[in-house]
């Protein structure tokens, strides 16, 4: 569960990075892209206003300009034209001056291309055109009324539009008045039909909603691109106060288009441009909505937005593939590793109950073997004076000291099972029993003898079954004491001495006892010390002298175990435990323990 | 007839036992928590080498500590050597000491006592007196 768990959080951790990642790539795409947005929007509608609506605009002008000023130039060289004078001033009687003049009327038409050329006199209000005379004008038909105006205007040229709603199409006539303007013998001039213009209009009409209309000072349309917009007024399609403005706006004489900008009813944004052309009160007016303008720039922003999207899944990609490449071999290196520390903790856990276990069974059999040591108490009652140095290597050991008093006597004895630790205990556990048996049997006269009968009783309890992998005995030191005499015998352990002649070492036979190999019939000799006043007596076990440690890992050894019993003279029993102690731990440092230690020492009298 | 060999431990001497060369050397320290155990191989090679009554067999031993119950089981090495000897195998033994470490030598004097084939005790290293 603890894994899954920290897994679940590393994943979390790897998404988070991407997630993060992605995102922030995004936010600087979207940035850059709506900033790119923005100042390319600023820029085009900057254009749009301040070079291509006045290009447009003028250029346009200039078109419908040009034609009228060619109008104007045929119309007043044909005012001045002194044939066509001559004939007027006759009254168009002469029959062959009037047919050269109507072919003049004619060629002109069809020379300079225009929808017609006229003549019409003042005098006898004939209407002549380019076929011939089309009849008379008459003053009270309105129709007529531009002719009697031009001729009280006094105006050498004018301008007319007339939008012929039948025929959809809209003319401008020039008018030039002939001979002197204050007297002037007739009118005449081109009609232009304008259809031609406003198909060019078309060219220029600024994509597919925008609008270009040519109207006159009251508003009316006289020319469009959308041919339906001829014959309405300008009111229909802007709202009243631009309509107003560009109306009323004054650029008479000036070549500068004025440009604004309005939202109309659906709530679009557009852009407008009027200019008045020159020598009329005409306006041309261009408007162009501004998505029309800015409407490519959508598609750069899809554009932009798809890119975007696009480099968002491929970055989401190379992180996931990096992720499962680079990081999944260190998450199964880590998951392997938690696996390992999971199953190490078990079999820690595992061993360490079993530790519990086994110390607590062995502190246990420590107590069982304490059954068998010398009480401190029997050590306090057998003695003047006493101490013992009791060290199993591993809480139990192969060591013991063991004590019993007959009658006046006591017998001491300390004894080195082979092995340490349970083995070794397990030995102790065998080998007291036989002592005590041993003793109370009556043998306790002569440690010799104890330790004698001790080697026959063990060999026959533990090599009956002849087995060679166990060889199993110990070494063995007893004293039997009764008044002022001790009686030792030992079997690969001293006796030492301390009087007042120094340290004397009661060596024991070179012998362990009840090993597969030590002899039956071996005895062991008895020595017997007369003891003085004060004096002490140690036995120890191979342990302490074993001990290895010093400078060079020697053992402990028994010079500098005399040494140390010579040294701790003057020390009271308990002194000189502590003394053995602290010897033996500055001897081994850091050294581990290895064997059994014990030593006993006692004073008698 | 094959050797045998045992890189030494803290608890246990380096056991080197060459056919060829007809030489057991052990070095180092012995006291292993079951001797028996560990010196049981030993036996089992020695006496199959042994059993096939070889001219002669080199021993060279180095132990500056020994406890019991590997002592136990040096010694009954040595048995086996002491019965090859009196079979009439050439047996030689150098046990070498530091002189200066007593229980050391002591170690080496007792084993020196049972045994009748030819035993030298040899100072290594450290000068210093048998005594």
């Amino acid at each position: 569960m603890n894994t899954l768990k920290r897994f679940s959080l590393y994943d979390k951790r790897t998404k988070w990075v991407i997630l993060l990642a992605c995102l922030s790539i995004a936010i600087s795409m979207l940035l850059t892209g709506s900033l790119s947005y923005h100042i390319a929007e600023k820029a085009i509608i900057e254009k749009l206003k301040t070079k291509d609506l006045f290009f447009i605009v003028q250029s346009a002008a200039g078109k419908i300009e040009g034609r009228m000023a060619r109008a104007k130039e045929t119309s007043l060289m044909m005012a001045r034209d002194p044939f066509l004078s001559d004939w007027v001033s006759t009254e168009e009687r002469d029959p062959t001056t009037q047919k050269l003049a109507v072919e003049k009327l004619n060629r002109i038409a069809t020379d300079y291309d225009y929808s017609n050329t006229f003549l019409a006199s003042a005098s006898t209000h004939t209407y002549w055109a380019e076929g011939g005379m089309v009849g008379k004008l008459s003053e009270t038909n309105p129709q007529d009324a531009w002719f009697f105006q031009a001729l009280q205007s006094k105006n050498p040229i004018s301008v007319n539009i007339d939008y012929n709603k039948e025929r959809h199409d809209t003319f401008v006539f020039i008018n030039a008045l002939m001979g002197n303007p204050e007297h002037p013998l007739g009118v005449t001039g081109v009609g232009l039909d304008l259809k031609d213009i406003s198909q060019e209009f078309s060219t220029y009409r600024f994509g597919e909603i925008g609008t270009i209309w040519l109207t006159d000072h009251s508003g009316k349309i006289h020319l469009a691109a959308n041919l339906e917009d001829r014959g309405r007024v300008l009111a229909d399609f802007l709202p009243s106060d631009v309509c107003q403005m560009v109306l009323g706006s004054d650029t008479h004489g000036t070549d500068q288009p004025e440009i604004m900008e309005y939202t109309n009813a659906d709530g679009e944004l557009i852009d407008l441009v009027h200019q008045t052309l020159q020598a009329t009160d005409w306006q041309l007016i261009i408007q162009v909505p501004r998505k029309e303008t800015t409407g490519f720039l959508a598609s750069i922003l899809r554009n932009s937005i798809l890119a975007a999207l696009l480099v968002l899944i491929i970055v989401t990609l190379v992180f996931y593939l990096v992720s499962t490449r680079i990081a999944n071999p260190l998450k199964q290196a880590i998951q392997l590793s938690e696996e390992l520390e999971r199953k190490v903790n078990e079999r820690t856990q595992e061993l360490t109950e079993q530790n519990i276990k086994i110390m607590d069974s062995i502190d246990y059999a420590k107590k069982v073997q304490e059954t068998i040591i010398a009480s401190d108490q029997e050590l306090v009652d057998a003695f003047k004076d006493s101490f013992i140095l009791w060290l199993p290597k591993d809480i139990v050991g192969g060591d013991f000291y063991w004590l019993r008093k007959i009658d006046t006597k006591v017998i001491v004895a300390v004894a080195d099972c082979t092995g340490h630790g349970v083995p070794g205990a397990l030995m102790t556990m065998a080998v007291a029993p036989i002592l005590n048996h041993i003793v109370q049997e009556g043998y306790h006269s002569s440690p010799g003898e104890i330790i004698t009968e001790l080697n026959l009783r063990l060999k026959s309890a533990m090599h009956n079954k002849g087995t060679r992998i166990t060889d199993d005995g110990l070494d063995i030191g007893i004293c039997l004491i009764e008044g002022n005499t001790l009686v030792f015998a030992g079997a690969k352990i001293d006796l030492y001495h301390k009087s007042h002649a120094g340290v004397l070492r009661i060596q024991g036979e070179r012998f362990s006892v009840g090993y597969l190999k030590s002899d039956v019939d071996q005895t062991f000799q008895n020595t017997l010390i007369e003891i003085g006043e004060d004096d002490f007596f140690y036995i120890t076990t191979d342990g302490f002298l074993d001990q290895n440690g010093g400078p060079k890992d020697h053992s402990l050894g028994r010079k500098r175990f005399i040494s140390l019993i010579e040294e701790s003279s003057n020390l009271n029993s308990q002194e000189q435990r502590d003394y053995f102690n602290q010897a033996l731990n500055d001897y081994r440092q850091e050294e581990s323990q290895r064997d059994d230690i014990t030593v006993l020492g006692f004073q008698i009298r | 007839m094959e050797s045998l060999f045992f890189e030494a431990t803290k608890a246990t001497p380096l056991i080197d036992f060459n056919v060829n060369k007809k030489t057991l050397v052990l070095k180092g320290q012995s006291y292993p928590e079951n001797a028996f155990k560990f010196y049981d191989p030993v036996f089992l090679r020695i006496e199959n080498y042994l059993s096939t009554s070889p001219a002669e067999i080199r021993v060279d031993i180095r132990l500056s500590y020994v406890n019991t119950s590997s002592s136990k089981c040096i010694m009954m090495l040595l048995e086996k050597l002491e019965e090859a000897f009196k079979r009439g195998v050439n047996v030689q033994l150098n046990w070498y000491c530091d002189m200066e470490n007593e229980s050391e030598v002591e170690c080496a004097e007792e084993f020196q006592e049972d045994i009748s084939f030819p035993f030298k005790i040899i100072p290594e290293l450290e000068k210093g007196s048998n005594d």
